[in-house]
C-alpha cells in the first residue's frame, strides 16, 4: 500500500509538471464546449430564422390581392436572379385569375419547384401553404355569402399536438453533448497515460523502477490512479463548463430547456469514475506496449475510435437494446440521456454497468500487471 | 552474500547464459568482466529478478530471486544497464521516492536522503530537476538513487561508461567506502583498467560461462601474463570487444 501511494504521489507530482499534459487536459474540456456552443449558436439561428421566402410570381398583375396575402405570409416576389445551385421556385398566376374567381369557377396556379431539394423544402412548403390558406378564406366567404356555416366543409379537424416535451428536444442537442462529456475521460487522461507507460520506457526509466521491490500491481495501480485523476480533472472541468457556457446559446428559443442541475452532475461524475478508470486502463495497456511516445500515441489515437464510435453509434442510430444499459460506456451513456431527459434512471442497468466497467478495468490492469513481468515485453526481447 | 549457483538461459536461439556459476561475498568488490555480449546484463538482471532463469538460482542472503524477486530486491542497491532520470522531478524528490518504495517513511526516509546526498557530495544538485545534467552528475543521481536504504548489496551494471576522470575517480572512493562498509559489490564491466584498479576478484565470463575466476594476481599467474589486459586475451582466447 505504502509503495502504491509512493508511486501515485510521484507520477501526479511528475505529471503535473508536465505542461504538455496539463494542457491536454485542460484544453479538451475547455475548448470543447466551446467550439459546441458555437456550433449550437448557429443551428439555433437557422432554425428560428423566419425570413421571407423569396420566390418567382409570375403574372403579379392578375391576382394582387394573393400576392398581398402571401406577402402578409412572408412568401414575396424574388428580386434578384436565382442562384445556379439552386431550382427556381416559381409560382404562375393566370390571366383569368380575375373572371374565374368572380365566377366562383376553379383558378388553376402552377407550382413549378424541385421538391428533393432539401434545402428548399421548408420554403416549398411555406408557398403551399399560403396558397392553401388563401383557398379556404375565399371559400369561407363564398359559404358565407351563400348563408351556409363554413364548418360544414370541414367536418373533421385535425388536432396536432406535439408530444416533444422541452426536455425531449433539449435531449435530441443535448445527446452530442453527452457523447463529449464522456469522451472527455478519455481524452484528458490520455497524455499522462503516454508519459507513464511509453514516456517512462522511452527515457529509459522503466527497467529501474521495475527492479525495486514492489509489485507490478502497485506500479500499474499507482500509475492508473494518476492518469484517472487527470482524466477525471477533465470531466469536471466538462461538467462545470457546459452548463456556464450554454447559458449564452439562446436555447430557449427553438423552446430547448435545459437544466443542469447540481444533483444530476455530481451523478453524472459518480458515474465517470468507473468509465475513467477504464479509460486509462486501456490506454495504459497500449502504451506500455509501445516502444515509445510516437509510437503509443498513433496506437491510442486508433483506440479512441471505440469509445467514439460506440457512443456516437448509439446515438445517431438511435440504438434500442436493453443491454445497452449494461454494458461499459453505453451503460453510463443510457444513464445520462435518461437523466438529461428527465427520465427516471434505469438504477439497477446502471448499477451493473458501473460493476461491469470497475471490473473490465481491474482485469486489464491485472493483466497489464502481469504483463510487466514478462520479459518479452519489457525488454522486447 | 550474491550465489549465482548454475545459471541457464536462452533467448530463442541464442543461449546467453550456460550453466554460469560464481560468488561475491560480502565487504568485496567482485567484478564481472567479459566482452560485450559475454551475457553480464543477463547475469545482472536474473540476480535482481527482471529475468526468470531456465534453470539454476541466483540468491541473494539466500534469497531466490527467481522465486521472490521482491525479497531479493529488498536487499539490493541496484545501478542498472539503464538509468533514465525522471527529469521533471528534483535530485531530492528522486531519491526519495526511490527510498520510499523500499519502505523508507517519514523522517527515517528524509535522514536516508540527506546522507546520501551528502555522501556523493551532490548538496548543490539536490533541487534542481535533473533536465540537462551531464553524464556524471547523472551518474551520481542513479548512484544516490541506488544507496539510498543502505543495502547491504550493491549491483552495478557498467557504472563506469561514459564518465570523464573525475566522475569516475568518485565512483571508485563511493564503492571502496561502501566495501569498507561491508557492502557485497558486483560490478560488471569490459574495461580492464577499472577491473584491476578497483577488483578483489574477478569473475570472467565469456559465452555465458565462466571462462576464469580470482584475484586480478591469480589472474595474471594463471596466465602467465603481467599485465591484467594480456591474462584476460589468452583466457577467453580473443581480444574482441575489449576495453583497455
Amino acid at each position: 500500500m505504502s509503495a502504491l501511494t509512493s508511486v501515485w504521489k510521484k507520477e501526479f507530482r511528475d505529471a503535473i509538471r508536465d505542461k504538455r499534459s496539463v494542457l491536454a487536459a485542460m484544453s479538451y474540456a475547455f475548448f470543447g464546449p466551446m467550439l459546441m456552443a458555437v456550433a449550437f449558436f448557429f443551428l439555433i439561428t437557422q432554425l428560428t430564422d423566419q425570413a421571407d421566402v423569396e420566390i418567382t410570381i409570375e403574372g403579379k398583375e392578375n391576382a394582387p390581392q394573393l400576392v398581398e396575402f402571401l406577402g402578409e405570409r412572408g412568401v414575396v416576389a424574388k428580386e434578384g436572379d436565382w442562384a445556379k445551385t439552386e431550382t427556381p421556385i416559381v409560382l404562375t398566376l393566370p390571366e383569368n385569375w380575375q373572371q374565374r374567381i368572380r365566377e366562383a369557377e376553379p383558378v388553376e396556379v402552377t407550382l413549378r419547384a424541385d421538391w428533393s431539394a432539401q434545402k428548399q423544402q421548408t420554403d416549398i412548403k411555406r408557398v403551399e401553404q399560403a396558397v392553401q390558406a388563401y383557398s379556404s378564406q375565399i371559400a369561407a366567404y363564398r359559404l358565407t355569402l351563400r348563408g351556409v356555416d363554413p364548418r360544414v366543409v370541414q367536418p373533421v379537424q385535425l388536432q396536432k399536438q406535439d408530444l416533444a416535451t422541452r426536455g425531449s428536444k433539449a435531449a435530441l442537442i443535448m445527446g452530442s453533448v453527452l457523447v463529449f462529456i464522456i469522451l472527455s475521460v478519455f481524452w484528458s487522461g490520455m497524455n499522462v497515460a503516454i508519459d507513464i507507460s511509453a514516456g517512462e520506457r522511452e527515457r529509459n526509466s522503466l527497467e529501474f523502477l521495475l527492479s525495486q521491490p514492489l509489485s507490478t500491481w502497485d506500479i500499474v495501480t499507482g500509475k492508473a490512479l494518476t492518469a484517472t485523476s487527470f482524466s477525471l480533472f477533465g470531466a469536471i472541468l466538462s461538467l462545470v463548463l457546459i452548463p456556464i457556457i450554454f447559458a449564452y446559446v439562446p436555447l430557449h428559443e427553438i423552446g430547448m430547456n435545459v437544466n443542469f442541475s447540481v444533483g444530476m452532475m455530481l451523478l453524472m461524475f459518480i458515474l465517470l469514475i468507473p468509465l475513467a478508470l477504464f479509460a486509462t486502463a486501456l490506454q495504459l495497456f497500449v502504451s506500455f506496449r509501445a516502444k515509445n511516445f510516437k509510437e503509443a500515441q498513433t496506437y491510442i489515437s486508433f483506440l479512441l475510435i471505440i469509445p467514439m464510435a460506440a457512443s456516437f453509434g448509439v446515438e445517431f442510430a438511435r440504438l434500442k437494446n436493453p443491454i445497452l444499459y449494461y454494458l461499459p460506456l453505453t451503460g453510463q451513456h443510457q444513464a445520462f440521456l435518461s437523466l438529461i431527459r428527465g427520465e427516471s434512471v434505469n438504477v439497477m442497468g446502471t448499477v451493473i454497468s458501473a460493476i461491469a466497467t470497475l471490473a473490465a478495468a481491474l482485469l486489464l490492469m491485472k493483466y497489464i500487471a502481469r504483463m510487466l513481468k514478462s520479459e518479452k515485453i519489457v525488454f522486447g526481447l | 552474500m550474491i550465489n549465482v549457483d548454475a545459471l541457464t538461459k536462452s533467448f530463442k536461439n541464442v543461449q546467453a547464459l550456460d550453466s554460469l556459476s560464481f560468488q561475491a561475498k560480502d565487504g568485496e568488490i567482485t567484478g564481472l568482466l567479459g566482452p560485450n555480449g559475454a551475457g553480464k546484463t543477463t547475469c545482472l538482471r536474473i540476480i535482481y529478478g527482471l529475468l526468470q532463469s531456465d534453470t539454476g538460482k541466483a540468491e541473494i542472503e539466500g534469497v531466490d530471486a527467481n522465486i521472490n524477486p521482491i525479497g531479493a530486491r529488498r536487499n539490493l542497491g541496484i545501478f542498472p544497464d539503464k538509468f533514465g532520470l525522471y527529469e521533471r522531478l528534483t535530485v531530492r524528490e528522486q531519491v526519495a521516492y526511490f527510498a520510499g518504495l523500499h519502505g523508507l517513511k517519514g523522517k527515517e526516509q528524509k535522514t536516508a536522503v540527506e546522507k546520501v546526498i551528502e555522501k556523493l557530495d551532490i548538496a548543490e544538485l539536490a533541487d534542481r530537476r535533473t533536465a540537462g545534467f551531464s553524464q556524471g552528475q547523472r551518474m551520481k543521481v542513479a548512484l544516490a538513487q541506488a544507496l539510498v536504504h543502505s543495502p547491504k548489496h550493491l549491483i552495478l551494471d557498467e557504472p563506469s561508461r561514459g564518465l570523464d576522470v573525475m566522475s569516475t575517480r568518485i565512483l571508485r572512493d563511493v564503492l571502496r567506502e561502501q566495501r569498507a562498509q561491508g557492502t557485497c559489490i558486483l560490478f560488471s564491466s569490459h574495461v580492464m583498467q577499472e577491473v584491476a584498479a578497483l577488483c578483489d576478484r574477478v569473475v570472467v565470463m565469456a559465452n555465458g560461462k565462466v571462462a576464469a575466476e580470482g584475484t586480478p594476481q591469480e589472474l595474471c599467474d594463471m596466465t602467465g601474463e603481467p599485465q591484467l589486459e594480456d591474462a584476460f586475451v589468452k583466457i577467453i582466447g580473443t581480444d574482441e570487444g575489449i576495453a583497455a
